[in-house]
């Protein structure tokens, strides 16, 4: 084994391929956080009144609050005001067509493969499906695509920022109805400073014809980014809403602290996937964004549905549970998970599936690896409510280790106060088997593609949730996260 | 006692403890003193009578047993218990005829700390009842050396008040050490355990948490294979009715270097009632990569088919419950190595199905 690590991490040497920086003239908000800050955000962004209320009330209660500890993470505490919560590309006022956008920041999102040029995707294979794209530099949304074709299906697809000024009541009814000002520690932060983020609302009875996505990168040195994404299903509504990030490698760390929240009403169905690739700091834990992450899913009506798939490679550490609130008669949640961890990353990952409705269902499966010297812990909660018949849970997770100088721990926690419920927990923790990979070598597969088969057929379950062009995305993800540490 | 100086309910490990519960314990008025005869078991060897942390002599056979001061650690409830303890310290070679301990509360709160320590393969039983009311606060130590064996079984069965107790225990290359825990009484409890598992080691640790009213009882044990080769089962059972609230939490750690580590956790949770509340933390912390860990945990109520199956065979829907139930928690007590010992947990157990049921 010993040998064949050396080799593997020899071959891990393969370098975070999204990690140059963009340079742009840029607006920063003065560093350092206060009251100012948040007048400052707020009035840039041309808020309403209400909205400048709303972000000073959470920031007061911001400074009341503790950073949690008891995620099973190492960090340094972090000197909240030694960082930059705004900053803007300087562009003109108003862009009205991407001809005008900063030609850098195309080049960017060119380089990391992002289609937000409309005509590339028109132009590309026939038959490939549309994906409607928002991309956010910073603190800023820079080109929302597809608004035309969405909104004759009367789908709202906007930055918060202008959906704040166009659909003020919208915004307002479920804005922190999910995730609740007072919520944690770094929600409550993000209430007071988010920048940028998405919003979508899907009418009553509409399936979104697209695949919406977002992209978010974080461009500027020593910049928090805190976006904000609000999606709205009414009503037998349908949509598939895809998220992916990068960051340019620095040395130091550079905080991310992002809320998702989710609203289904009756018959709606959510289907939200990431692929998380932040920058995750290089072989010896230095630099890295520490990505702070709270998603909730309401699941407000019958029969509704949310499905969160998420993979994550990326982020030196990542404290993030995408959870969901099963209010709404036979709603169903489900949380799909593939998290990987190399070098000195850290991740603290799982979910909460919060039953209070009559025949609500959940399914958790997720996929812990781990490589290198990092640690992987799953933590998650399955509660169930006393007045939840029939509730019905399915909880799989399993580690993979990948050297034995990491980590893997499971951390699962189940309360149920309604004897009907149903809640199955499984767990394994294994290394790749040596038959597994003889065998695999021994029909002519060389050890890495041995490993990234064994590892891809570990993960399949969760690939298999992604939208086509993400899975195929995600695979490489993981044998470029991966590629050789294994033996 | 201050309440102030318990841990709070925000630490991770006091989520579920009923901190509240040790305070109404502790100030519970005194009551008569419990016959403690009929928790004796008929069996030869060494029995100990406390009565509120002190030693009855008079109805007590110590045989290999002393006294000894003894230190009580550092844990937030264990260290309270330290002082005047028990002591069983065998040699190396020594077999003992089980050592059975019955403690007697009789309203407020009594601490006491106890001491195995077992040489190179010693073997020993030890038997602990607990009744009467009150709060009821232990400390005990084991450590095992090479190849020595320990067979423990401790039963809650007080009436009223709360019993905690906080084992801290070394197994040491070879050896084993198997605890079981019965909850059947009226009390509160918590089972706070650190198992530290050496080479080649065997932990056992496990039980039943039978809780009904207002109960409130719980586990938290945490078993930390420190060298490889360890094994580790932990077989947790919890049956809630009424009010009540059950939690298991259950921990197996594995160190960097402890490979061909094989740990196993099973932890379920019935609900007879839909009133009462089952937690399960089965959490796993592994740091070695040739390990084989699973833990399984479920919670829900009697299967409505072999329920069904019975009754269509002809047993009354009570019956039927009631034996489903007890094959239910009779996995947890089974693995109690004494047969005597065994059938007097098993009779426990079933008199608090009767009455619950």
């Amino acid at each position: 084994m010993a040998t064949k690590n050396a080799e593997a991490h020899a071959a891990v040497a393969k370098k975070y391929e999204w990690g140059f920086a963009t340079d742009i003239e840029q607006d920063f908000a003065p560093k350092g956080l206060s009251e100012d800050t948040v007048r400052y955000i707020s009035a840039k962004k041309n808020e309403p009144e209400w909205m400048l209320d709303w972000r000073l009330k959470a920031f007061r209660l911001w400074q009341t609050m503790e950073a949690p500890d008891w995620a099973k993470l190492n960090i340094p505490s972090i000197d909240y005001q030694d960082a930059y919560y705004y900053a803007e590309p300087k562009a003109k006022a108003t862009i009205a067509s991407l001809d005008e956008l900063d030609p850098e920041i195309l080049r960017t999102y060119q380089k990391l493969g992002i289609p937000i040029e409309e005509q590339k995707v028109l132009a590309g294979v026939e038959g490939a499906r549309k994906v409607a794209v928002d991309a956010v530099f910073d603190s800023v949304s820079v080109a929302t695509t597809f608004r035309a074709e969405l909104e004759a299906a009367g789908v709202i697809f906007r930055s918060i920022s202008e959906a704040i000024r166009e659909y003020p009541d919208l915004v307002r009814k479920w804005l922190g109805k999910v995730v609740p000002q007072h919520d944690n520690y770094f929600a409550t932060l993000n209430c007071a400073v988010f920048s940028d983020g998405t919003f979508v609302y899907i009418p009553e009875g509409v399936r979104c014809p697209m695949e919406l996505s977002t992209y978010f990168r974080i461009n500027a040195e020593n910049t928090g980014q805190f976006e904000r994404t609000l999606i709205v299903a009414d009503k037998g509504a349908y949509v598939s809403y895809l998220e992916g990030c990068t960051a340019p490698m620095r040395d130091e760390n550079q905080l991310h602290a992002a809320v998702v929240e989710l609203v289904a009403l009756d018959d709606a169905e959510i289907k939200y996937s990431t692929v998380q690739n932040w920058y995750p700091g290089d072989e010896n834990g230095v630099g890295g964004i520490y990505n702070f992450v709270t998603k909730r899913a309401l699941c407000q009506g019958k029969r509704s549905k949310v499905s969160w798939t998420q993979v994550e490679t990326g982020s030196a550490v990542t404290w993030k549970y995408p959870s969901c609130v099963l209010n709404g008669e036979d709603s169903v949640g489900e949380f799909y998970s593939v998290a990987v961890t190399n070098n000195r990353q850290q991740a603290d990952t799982g979910t909460k599936m919060i039953h209070n409705g009559k025949g609500s269902r959940s399914t958790i499966v997720s996929k812990g690896i781990s490589a290198g010297r990092s640690d992987n812990t799953y933590r998650g909660l399955v509660k169930v409510a006393p007045g939840a018949e029939g509730v019905r849970n399915f909880t799989q997770c399993d580690s993979l280790l990948l050297s034995d100088q990491c980590g893997a721990h499971t951390v699962p926690y189940i309360e149920v106060r309604n004897p009907s419920a149903q809640i199955e927990h499984e767990a394994t923790t294994s290394k790749i088997s040596e038959d597994q990979l003889f065998y695999a070598m021994s029909r002519g597969l060389d050890q890495e593609a041995a490993v990234a088969l064994i590892v891809n057929g570990f993960a399949r379950e969760v690939l298999q949730q992604l939208p086509m062009e993400f899975a195929v995305e995600a695979q490489k993800l993981l044998g470029i996260s991966l590629e050789g540490s294994v033996g | 006692m201050s309440v102030l100086d318990l841990p709070s309910n925000r630490a991770e490990a006091w989520r579920w403890a009923d901190l509240g519960g040790l305070a109404a314990a502790a100030a519970l008025e005194p009551v008569a003193r419990a016959d403690a005869a009929p928790y004796f078991l008929d069996l030869p060897g060494a029995r100990l009578l406390f009565v509120d942390g002190v030693l009855d002599e008079g109805a007590s056979d110590l045989g290999s047993v002393t006294l000894a001061q003894l230190a009580a650690g550092d844990h937030p409830l264990g260290r309270r218990a330290g002082g005047l303890g028990w002591l069983l310290r065998l040699d190396g070679q020594a077999v003992t005829d089980p050592v059975q301990v019955v403690h007697v509360a009789t309203g407020r709160e009594n601490h006491l700390a106890a001491e195995i320590v077992l040489g190179e393969d010693a073997a020993a039983q030890v038997v602990e009842t607990y009744v009467g009311a009150g709060w009821s606060n232990r400390a005990t130590r084991v450590e095992l050396a090479r190849s020595a064996r320990l067979m423990r079984a401790v039963r809650f069965l007080q009436g009223a008040g709360f019993v905690s107790v906080r084992d801290e225990a070394a197994v040491g290359q070879g050896a084993s050490l198997v605890t079981t825990f019965l909850g059947a009484g009226h009390a509160g409890s918590r089972i706070d355990g650190q198992i530290v598992v050496g080479e080649g080691g065997y932990a056992e640790v496990g039980g039943a948490l039978l809780t009904a009213g207002e109960q409130k009882q719980e586990c938290a044990v945490r078993v930390r294979h420190a060298e490889p080769n360890g094994q580790s089962h932990q077989l947790w059972r919890a049956v809630a009715a009424d009010r009540s609230v059950a939690s298991l939490a259950a921990a197996v750690e594995v160190a960097r270097h402890a490979q061909k580590t094989d740990g196993e956790q099973s932890l379920r949770g019935l609900l007879l009632q839909r009133t009462a509340t089952v937690n399960l933390k089965p959490e796993l912390e592994i740091f070695a990569d040739d390990v084989k860990c699973a833990h399984g945990a479920t919670v829900g109520e009697l299967d409505a088919r072999a329920l069904f199956y019975m009754q269509s065979r002809g047993i009354p829907k009570p019956r039927a419950q009631a034996m489903l139930t007890r094959a239910f928690v009779a996995d947890s007590i089974e693995r109690i190595g004494n047969e005597a010992v065994r059938e007097a947990f098993a009779a426990d157990a079933d008199a608090w199905l009767e009455a619950v049921l």
